[in-house]
Parts: structure tokens; sequence; C-alpha cells
């Protein structure tokens, strides 16, 4: 099973046309160059992908960097997976 | 050319119906933001809008003229009404052939297009209401308002997203301007809150959850709105010929387009439109008291428009109040620039500004005089107003007082 992190990598990889090789957890989107109108493609790409809905403008969850993106993924398929 | 004034306005948005009743609650800083109340919300992420309230169409409309007019329509003529009302223009026989009628709309009959759409491709219904196209067409409010007034003359919609009402006012200013056209009624409309369209906004996130607060640090982003706001602009000469209430003169108009990202502001492209319109107007920039500024309350219009002024304005840029009443009606897209040119008129006419409502602390990158919640007396010679679309278009009115 591929992993969560290697998914979400693929998936921005994928929408802002960027090697993947240069991607990693402590990675913020502008470090990585990504177009705010690329930055929502990736979200709505992770959203379709894992049919969650990800949380903005909540401090409680770190959406900035591309680890902080895994984790609340991660947290949020736990927390349906619980629901 | 041509000096133009203002002798009618009419608005209807969450602050209420009437252009006296929206300056109230601006002035006030009593905001029309709220649980969104008219459309289902199960499916949205999203529960807060300005939406127009103690709304019966069949008050101003008949039932079987009724069901050729989306919301969007409905609003234009009931503002449309008021406004021309007031300019006390002579209907009888109608406005005729020198007059024409310029309505601003982002997208136009989007609760048409909800609706339909919802009974197509939801209730698999095959069949959709007859008037659906004449009703989500987007020039629907513009031909409505010249068949109601028998404006003859030109009459077309204009859409620029968020800058459409200022679009539509610049251009019919312009007509009057040049002595083509001796009246002209011009604004914007929009009827945006439906379920189709907040997802479409929920998807940008750029919609806050809880409430508009531009220019603050907490601020989460735009909360949409509704409504619309028409002006009779007609010339000078015109008006005191026959005795019409003078509200303002609009003395200017400037446009740009960013032509660099589809959402992101650009302060070159904004501070382009501002300079613009000072220059139509033939204002130096000192001459000017008060801004309404576009102030959407998301994290990147609030500082990119701050640095537009402070690059258009110097020193003068700390003595300017600014405020965006959007904390108060919401961001009405296509009839936004329309309902805050209420404001800047009623600042002009009535000595007032009108504060910027929900403001808890500033953000240290928006450093101007926001007029945080409580209106300020203030003596308004001249004032702008700020509009800045999606897809990078700038357009911005100048406001002079008329001795």
């Amino acid at each position: 099973m591929i992993s969560v992190q290697d998914q979400v990598y693929d998936i921005i990889a994928k929408e802002a046309s960027i090697e993947r090789a240069r991607i990693a957890p402590g990675s913020t989107l502008k470090d990585l160059e990504i177009s705010s109108l690329d930055a929502v493609q990736i979200i709505f790409a992770i959203e379709e992908r894992f049919e969650i809905y990800m949380p903005y403008n909540n401090p409680s969850f770190d959406v900035d960097t591309v680890g902080g993106l895994v984790d609340t993924v991660e947290r949020l398929l736990r927390e349906k997976r619980t629901a | 050319m041509h000096r133009v004034v203002i002798t009618g306005m009419g608005c209807i948005s969450a602050l209420g119906h009437g252009a006296e009743a929206c300056w109230q609650a601006m002035r006030e800083g009593r905001s029309g933001i709220g649980p969104i109340a008219a459309i289902p919300t199960e499916l949205l992420n999203v529960r807060v809008a300005a939406e127009v309230k103690d709304y019966d169409p069949l008050a101003h409309f008949d039932e079987k003229r009724l069901v050729l007019l989306d919301r969007f329509t409905q609003f234009a003529l009931i503002a449309a009404r008021e406004a021309v009302a007031q300019s006390g223009l002579p209907r009888a026989g109608g406005l005729g052939e020198d007059s024409a009628a310029i309505i601003g709309t982002g997208v136009g009959g989007q609760t048409t297009v909800d609706d339909s759409y919802r009974r197509l491709y939801g209730e698999r219904v095959a069949r959709v209401h007859p008037f659906t196209v004449p009703r989500m067409m987007a020039n629907a409010a513009a031909s409505h308002v010249s068949m109601e007034f028998g404006i003859t003359g030109p009459a077309f919609a204009v859409s620029s997203a968020c800058a459409s009402a200022n679009h539509a006012i610049g251009l019919a200013f312009d007509m009057v301007r040049r002595g083509q056209m001796r009246a002209a009624i011009a604004g914007g409309s929009e009827a945006c809150i439906t379920v189709g369209s907040l997802k479409g906004w929920e998807a940008l996130r750029v919609l806050a959850t809880d409430t508009c607060r531009p220019f603050c640090r907490d601020r989460r982003g735009m909360v949409l709105g509704e409504g619309a706001g028409i002006f009779v602009l007609e010339t000078l000469e015109t008006a005191r010929a026959r005795g019409a209430p003078i509200l303002a003169e609009l003395a200017g108009f400037g446009m740009s387009a960013d032509a660099a990202d589809l959402v992101l502001p650009s302060e070159a492209g904004a501070a382009r439109a501002i300079a613009g319109a000072l220059k139509d107007a033939g204002l130096a920039p000192e001459r000017i008291d008060y801004i309404n500024a576009h102030g959407t309350g998301t994290a990147a219009n609030d500082v990119t428009e701050t640095r537009a002024l402070r690059r258009v304005f110097g020193d003068h840029a700390g003595r300017l109040a600014v405020s965006s009443t959007k904390a108060v009606h919401g961001h009405a897209l296509g009839a936004a620039g329309a309902i805050e040119l209420v404001a800047a008129v009623r600042a002009i006419t009535d000595g007032v500004v009108p504060p910027t409502a929900n403001f808890t602390a500033p953000d240290p990158d928006c450093d101007l005089d926001y007029v945080p919640n409580e209106a300020r007396e203030r003596t308004v010679g001249a004032a702008l107003s700020n509009s800045f679309a999606f897809g990078g278009l700038n357009a911005v009115l100048a406001l002079r007082r008329v001795e």
C-alpha cells in the first residue's frame, strides 16, 4: 500500500509540475514556488483522493509545509475511521 | 467635456432596503453578515453570508412579471426605481434614446442556473423552465431596466467580476461626460448566494467561516454578499436646469489590467488604476480625504491594496481615512462597487466617514488609518472607491463634492 506521504508527494509533483525529488517534509509551498492556483488544485486533488475535507484558516492544522499537509491528511483519515 | 453628477441612488443589500437604510448600517458599523437562511446549507462548509433579508419579491413585482426575473434582476430593478425616483427624472414617455442603462454583474442569473441544474442533474427531471435562458443571461438586468424606464439608447451588461459595477459606472460616466448621453442609469447587481456558487468559492479557500475583518491581523477571508446599487448620472447643467438633487460629482475613472496572475492581486496594477482615476479627475492626491477600499478581508488583497495606496499617495497616505464597508455588507462581487459608492457619496454629503467594522487588531503589514469600528466626522471634499477583480481587472471611481 502506498503511504499517505507518497500519495501527497505524487499529487504535489503532478499538480505543480515539479520534480518529486525536490519535495521534502520541511518544504513550504512557497519554497517550492507553487502558485496560489496550483496550491488550491493540490488541496482539491488531496480531498478527492482521500475523500476528506481539508480545513483552512484553522490554526490547529499546519497546512503551510508539505509535512504539515501529510500530517493533516493522516489525522483526518484517523478521525474518519473512528467517526 | 461636461461635468457629471449623481442625481439619484438606490441600493438593496444585507444592510437593508434602500440607500438610506444601507448607509445608516454602514455608518453604525452594523453587520448584515449572519448564518445563511435562504438556501439549504447541509452541503456547505461555509455557512455565513450577507444575505438580503425580509425580502418578498411579490411586494415589488406581480407574479406574471416575476417569472421573467432572476433575483439579480429583481435587485437591479428595485435599486433603479429608487435612484430614478430620487433624481426626479420625468418618466412619462420613457427616458428616450439619449439615455443609457449599463449594469455590471459578475455572473448574472446564478439562482436560475442553480435551480435548473438541480432539477436536471439532481432530480433527473428532463425539463427546465422555458424562461431559463432569458432569466439567466448576464444582460437581463440591463434589459429590464431599459424596458421599465423606456431607455432606448445604449443598454448592456458589463462583466469584470468584482470590478463590474465600477466598470459599468465608469463607462456610463464617460458617455455622459462626452455629451453622447443626457442621462445614464448605471450600477451593479449580483445574487450569488446559491449552493453551487458557494461551493465554488469554498474550493478557492478565500471565504471566512466567521465574519469579514478587513485589514485585521486575524482576518480569515471574505464573506459573500448580494444586492444592487444603481445611480442616475447626468450633466451638471441639465441637473441644475431641472432642479435635481446633486449628490456628488463623478469626477474621474481609472482602469487597468494586471496582466499577471488570475487570482493574486498586483500592487502595480491597483496603483495604476488609482493614479489613473486621480489624473482623470484632475485631483492632486492631497485633495483626497476618504477611500472606500476594496478591502475584501483576504490575506492577499488587504496588504496589496495598502501598498498600492502608499505607492500612489506617498506622505498623504497617512492622512487618508480608508475603510472597507465589506465588513458589514459582505462582498457582493459585481454589485460591490455600486453598494460601496453609496458609502462614498454619503461620506461626501454627510461629512461622515463610515468605519471598518469588526475591527480587532491591525495587521502589521496594513499600516493606514482604517477608521476602526467608529464612524468619524470629517469633511470629505473628494473620495475614491476602489474595486480590484479576479482576473487582474481594476477600476477606481473618483468623486468630488459639489459646492
